[in-house]
C-alpha cells in the first residue's frame, strides 16, 4: 500500500504553478497577479522544470508606527524656498512586501520566501515585520510545530530573505490533502493553492476565500 | 511681436498665445499650482551592486556614474509611485560607469529615468559636495535634452566596513519665475464625457501594452467627437486641428487628488518654451490593476509664463529640487559576511531546538567559558566539537610548537603553522577558529603545566610559580575545564585545581586502541555561606563522584622516561581522537542541561531503560571504549578519601599553603602519598602478602 509523502515532483510543481496562477485570476483579488520569473541563469537550457519562482510583489501595509531614516546633522539650508513644491503631509508610511515562492530540490515541496521594507526601500527586520502580522499568525508561529521562520539565502537573488522552513511541510500537506484518504496519492495540480491558503495565514497573506477548493 | 507668433494662424486653441518682450501675462483669477514632489525607493540591491562595484573595480574612484531609475505610473489611490532603484540600475560593464547610458529599455512597470550618481568616499567630501552647483548642472541637462525631462541626481557615502548606506536625491526642476499658475484641475473621469472616456482608457491601455510605448511617460492626447488617440509630442504640429481638445499627457507617479506630479514641472516649462503655449491642458496619466483609471487620472489647465532670460542661450535656470534630507540605510544584518555567518551557525541549532529538542538552552551554550589544557589532537577536536554546539567562548593552552606531522591529525593545524619552526599551537589554533568562524573569541596561551615527578631546578622555580599561577587564574576564570594533555601527571594540577574550585573538569585520555572519557566529580569543599572562614567538606555524607586520580593506588609521576619509543610519542589509531573528544563535549552538554550541574549524579547505561527522562539522555560520568570490540562501557567511581588530587585532605592543604604545596608535590611525590595515607595502605597490603592485581595500573599505557 503506498503511502503518499506529503511531496511533489519538479514537473507537477511547474503545472500546480500554472493552476494557481488561473484559480488566483478567477476567485479575483485586489492583491496583484502572481508572475512566474524563470532562472536567468539556466539560459537555453532544456533541463529547466521548477527552475525559478513565483513571485507577487508590491503589497501595501499601512504602517502603524513612526518611522525615520533621515540624518538629522545635514539639512539642506542653501536652497531657496519654493513656493511651487507642495510639502507632503507627514502620515504615516507603507510597508511593502513581496513573496516568492520557489521549489526545494531537497524537501520535495515548496518553500515561500518573503521579506518587507519601507517606502524608501529600507528593508524590515524580523521584529518589525512580526509588528504588521495579523494577530492569528503570530499565535500560530508561537505554538504551531511546522512554522519556523529563518533568514537564508535567496537561491536566485542570493540576498538574504526570510522563509518558512520547509522541513514539516510533506507532513502537513499529507494531512490537509489525504487524511480522509490515506493511501491515495490526491491530484497535485492544486497542491499550491492548498498549501498557500495555509502558509499565506502564518505570513498574513490575504488569501482570497475561494482558492482552497476541493481538490 | 510677429515674428513670435505661433506659426498656424488658423490654430483654435485658445492657450496658443505670442510671447514677446512686451508679453504680459493674462492670468484667470488662480492659485500657484503646487507639484507633489517626487519620491525615492532604493532596492537593497542597488546597494549590492554599488558595493560589489566600488569593492571590484571602483576603488577610490569617484568620477560620476550614470544610472538609471525607474518609475511608474501612480497605481494605488493611496500610495505614489517613487523613482527606484534597482542592481540595474546600474551597468552591468563597469567599463561603461563612465559614459552615458543608451537609452535603457524598460517594460510597462519600469518606465527608465537617467540620472547621475556622485559616490564619495568618505563622509566629509560628502558633506563638502556643492549641492547647489550639482542640481544646476544637472537642470541644464534637462535644458539641453529636451527628449528627456525628466532627470534625476544622487549623491552617496557608502561606508563598507559598517554597511551603512548615506543618499541623498535630487530630481531637478526649473523654477519659472512668475510660477505657474492652476486654472482648474479634476480627475480625468469627471473631465471628459462617457464616450471620450471609454475611448481614452483604451487608447491609453493599447500605449502601455505595446513594448514601443509602454516606457514613453510624455506623449499627446488628442480627443476629437468623442474619439482619443494617442501621439508621440514630437508630432505635435502635425495635430493642430480645428475642433479637437489637444492634452498633453504624462505618467502621473502621485496618487493626489488635486495636486499632479513632480514630471508636470519640467514638461511645462518645456510646452511652453517649445510650442510657445501660455495655457496649458495637461493629462495625468494614472492607472489601477494594470489598466487606465480615470477616477484616478487628472485633468488639468495651467497658465505659464516663460521668463525672458530663456531666450539667452548661456542662461543656466534656477532649479531646486533636493530631497529635504538625506537618508541613511543600514544593511550590516543582511550584508555583513561575519553576521550572516553568525545566524547561519545559529540556524541550525535553533532547528535542532524547533524540531526535536525544545529545552536546549542555546544561551548557556554559548555564555560558557571552556578552557582547553592541550591543543593537540584532542584538544583540536574538542575545539571543534564545542564551536559546532554554539560554544564561543574557549581559551586554548599548550606548551609546544606545531609539528610537522600534526597537521594531518590535529585538525586546526595546515602546513603554513608548520614552517620557520612551527608556530605556537595554542596561538595557531585559536587564530584558525576564527578563520572557521569569525564570531569565535579564542584565545591561545603558551604554558608549560607543572607536573609531579619532573622535579624543577632553582633556576626555574620562579617561573614555575609563575606558570601554577597562571593556571589557577585560568581555571577559575572559566566554567569548564577539559583535560586534554598527553600525559598522566600533566592532569594532575589541573585536576586539584579544579577540585579547590569547584569548577567542571572534563577528561579525555587515549590509549593505543582505547579511550576514557569522563567527568570529575565535585570538589570536596563548599564554603559555608555565614560563619567559618575556614570550609568544611562534604566528604563524609554524600557521594562525590570521583576524579581520574580516584581509582590509582600510586601518585602520579614521571611517566614519560624510560619508555619505549611508542609509549613516548604516545600513539593512538587516529579514529580515537575524534570519538572521545566528540564523548567529552557531548557529555559537556549533557551536563550543562542538567539541574544539578556539576552535582549531577553518574548513570549507567541500561538497556532495560528505553530513554531517560532528561532529553539529552543519560549523563555518565565515565566512558571507557574499546575500538578492537567497537565496545563502549558507562561506568561510576566514587571519589576516594585518599585521591591525591581531589581528596579532601589534598584540598584542604593546597587551601592553606597554596602553590608552596603544589611545588613540594612536584618535587617530591612520596610527599602526596605520605600526605594521603596511600603509603599506609600500601604498607599494610604489602603485609598481607597479597597478589597485588594491577587491574587499574596504567603503567603499561601512555595515561589511561
Amino acid at each position: 500500500m503506498y503511502q503518499w509523502d506529503g511531496t511533489l515532483s519538479p514537473s507537477e510543481f511547474d503545472i500546480s504553478v500554472a493552476d494557481l496562477c488561473e484559480r488566483w485570476r478567477e476567485v479575483g483579488t485586489s492583491l496583484p497577479q502572481w508572475v512566474w520569473l524563470p532562472d536567468r541563469a539556466l539560459g537555453a537550457l532544456s533541463c529547466n522544470v521548477a527552475a525559478g519562482y513565483l513571485a507577487i510583489e508590491n503589497i501595501y501595509h499601512q504602517n502603524a508606527s513612526e518611522e525615520g531614516s533621515f540624518e538629522e546633522s545635514i539639512s539642506r539650508d542653501e536652497e531657496p524656498f519654493d513656493e511651487a513644491t507642495l510639502v507632503p503631509s507627514n502620515k504615516n508610511d507603507m510597508h511593502i512586501y513581496d513573496y516568492h515562492i520557489l521549489y526545494s530540490f531537497t524537501f520535495r515541496v515548496p518553500v515561500l520566501y518573503f521579506r518587507g521594507y519601507q517606502s524608501d526601500g529600507c528593508p524590515l527586520k524580523l521584529v518589525d515585520i512580526e509588528k504588521d502580522l495579523p494577530a492569528y499568525s503570530l499565535k500560530l508561529l508561537r505554538e504551531s510545530k511546522w512554522a519556523f521562520i529563518t533568514q537564508e539565502d535567496h537561491p536566485y537573488l542570493h540576498r538574504p530573505w526570510y522563509t518558512l522552513h520547509p522541513c514539516g511541510t510533506g507532513d502537513w500537506m499529507k494531512f490537509l490533502l489525504c487524511s480522509d484518504a490515506p493511501n491515495k496519492i490526491p491530484p497535485l495540480h492544486g497542491y499550491l493553492s492548498a498549501w498557500l491558503s495555509v502558509i499565506g495565514q502564518v505570513v498574513g497573506l490575504r488569501i482570497p476565500i475561494g482558492l482552497f477548493k476541493s481538490v | 511681436m510677429a515674428s513670435e507668433t505661433s506659426s498656424t494662424p488658423s490654430s483654435s486653441r485658445a492657450s496658443a498665445e505670442p510671447s514677446s518682450s512686451s508679453y504680459t501675462a493674462i492670468r484667470d483669477p488662480g492659485r500657484i499650482l503646487q507639484f507633489d514632489p517626487f519620491q525615492s525607493l532604493v532596492d537593497e540591491g542597488f546597494w549590492h551592486r554599488l558595493s560589489s562595484l566600488k569593492l571590484d573595480s571602483l576603488g577610490l574612484d569617484q568620477s560620476p556614474i550614470s544610472l538609471t531609475g525607474f518609475y511608474a505610473p501612480c497605481s494605488h489611490s493611496e500610495v505614489s509611485n517613487r523613482l527606484t532603484l534597482l542592481a540595474e540600475s546600474l551597468p552591468p560593464d563597469p567599463k561603461q560607469l563612465e559614459s552615458p547610458l543608451e537609452r535603457v529599455h524598460g517594460n510597462r512597470n519600469r518606465c527608465p529615468v537617467p540620472g547621475t550618481l556622485y559616490n564619495m568616499n568618505t563622509l566629509e567630501s560628502f558633506k563638502a559636495l556643492d549641492r547647489v552647483s550639482l542640481l544646476k548642472m544637472e537642470a541644464q541637462k534637462v535644458e539641453e535634452d529636451s527628449a528627456v525631462l525628466l532627470r534625476f541626481l544622487v549623491i552617496s557615502f557608502a561606508d563598507l566596513k559598517k554597511w551603512n548606506f548615506l543618499h541623498w536625491f535630487a530630481f531637478p526642476a526649473v523654477v519659472l519665475d512668475p510660477p505657474a499658475m492652476i486654472l482648474n484641475i479634476q480627475s480625468a473621469k469627471d473631465a471628459l464625457n462617457q464616450d471620450e472616456g471609454q475611448s481614452l482608457s483604451a487608447v491609453m491601455n493599447e500605449w502601455r501594452n505595446s513594448s514601443l510605448t509602454t516606457d514613453v511617460p510624455f506623449f499627446l492626447i488628442i480627443i476629437s467627437s468623442s474619439h482619443a488617440t494617442v501621439r508621440h509630442l514630437k508630432d505635435w504640429e502635425a495635430c493642430q486641428h480645428d475642433g479637437q481638445k489637444l492634452l498633453f499627457g504624462f505618467y502621473d507617479p502621485s496618487c493626489r487628488a488635486t495636486n499632479p506630479g513632480w514630471p508636470l514641472r519640467n514638461y511645462l516649462a518645456f510646452i511652453s518654451l517649445r510650442y510657445n503655449i501660455g495655457k496649458i491642458q495637461f493629462f495625468c496619466y494614472r492607472e489601477k490593476h494594470g489598466f487606465a483609471d480615470l477616477g484616478l487620472s487628472l485633468v488639468g489647465e495651467a497658465a505659464v509664463s516663460p521668463p525672458q532670460d530663456w531666450r539667452e542661450p548661456q542662461n543656466i535656470p534656477k532649479a531646486v529640487g533636493w530631497q529635504p534630507k538625506p537618508k541613511n540605510i543600514r544593511l550590516a544584518e543582511s550584508m555583513d559576511p561575519e553576521r550572516l555567518a553568525v545566524s547561519a551557525a545559529d540556524l541550525n541549532l535553533k532547528l535542532m531546538r524547533w524540531r526535536t529538542l525544545p529545552s536546549l538552552d542555546l544561551n548557556i551554550l554559548s555564555n560558557v567559558k571552556c578552557l582547553l589544557l592541550g591543543a593537540g589532537t584532542l584538544g583540536c577536536q574538542v575545539a571543534r566539537m564545542l564551536m559546532a554546539w554554539g560554544v564561543r567562548k574557549m581559551t586554548l593552552v599548550d606548551s609546544g610548537k606545531v609539528a610537522m606531522s600534526n597537521p594531518v591529525r590535529q585538525s586546526l593545524y595546515t602546513f603554513d603553522d608548520c614552517l620557520n619552526g612551527g608556530s605556537f599551537k595554542a596561538v595557531a589554533a585559536a587564530s584558525s577558529l576564527k578563520q572557521i568562524f569569525p564570531a569565535m573569541e579564542a584565545e591561545g596561551i603558551q604554558l608549560s603545566i607543572p607536573m609531579p615527578g619532573h622535579p624543577i631546578l632553582a633556576n626555574e622555580v620562579d617561573r614555575v610559580h609563575e606558570d601554577c599561577k597562571q593556571l589557577w587564574n585560568l581555571i577559575s576564570s572559566h566554567d569548564v575545564t577539559f583535560l586534554l594533555t598527553d600525559t598522566r601527571e600533566s592532569r594532575w594540577l589541573p585536576t586539584l585545581l579544579c577540585a579547590s574550585e569547584n569548577k567542571v573538569a572534563i577528561t579525555a585520555a587515549l590509549g593505543f586502541d582505547s579511550y576514557l572519557v569522563m567527568r570529575h566529580g565535585s570538589g570536596p569543599l563548599i564554603t559555608v555561606s555565614d560563619q567559618t572562614d575556614s570550609p568544611s567538606t562534604l566528604d563524609d555524607g554524600v557521594q562525590r563522584l570521583g576524579c581520574y586520580f580516584c581509582s590509582d593506588v600510586v601518585a602520579p609521576i614521571d611517566s614519560t622516561s624510560n619508555r619505549t619509543l611508542d609509549q613516548q610519542c604516545t600513539v593512538t589509531r587516529p579514529g580515537l581522537a575524534p570519538i572521545a573528544s566528540a564523548l567529552a563535549v557531548e557529555l559537556l552538554v549533557g551536563l550543562l542541561h542538567h539541574p544539578n550541574g556539576i552535582h549531577a549524579p553518574g548513570e549507567i547505561a541500561n538497556s532495560i531503560m528505553s530513554s531517560s527522562k532528561e532529553p539529552l539522555g543519560i549523563l555518565p560520568h565515565q566512558i571507557r571504549g574499546s575500538l578492537p570490540q567497537y565496545s563502549q562501557l558507562t561506568l561510576l567511581g566514587h571519589s576516594s578519601n585518599s585521591c591525591t588530587a581531589c581528596s579532601s585532605t589534598v584540598v584542604l592543604e593546597f587551601k592553606r599553603r597554596g602553590i608552596e604545596f603544589v611545588l613540594q608535590a612536584i618535587n617530591h611525590p612520596t610527599y602526596l602519598e605520605d600526605l594521603t595515607g596511600l603509603t599506609e595502605l600500601m604498607e599494610s597490603a604489602k603485609s598481607f602478602n597479597l597478589d597485588w592485581d594491577k587491574e587499574t595500573s596504567d603503567d603499561d599505557d601512555a595515561d589511561l
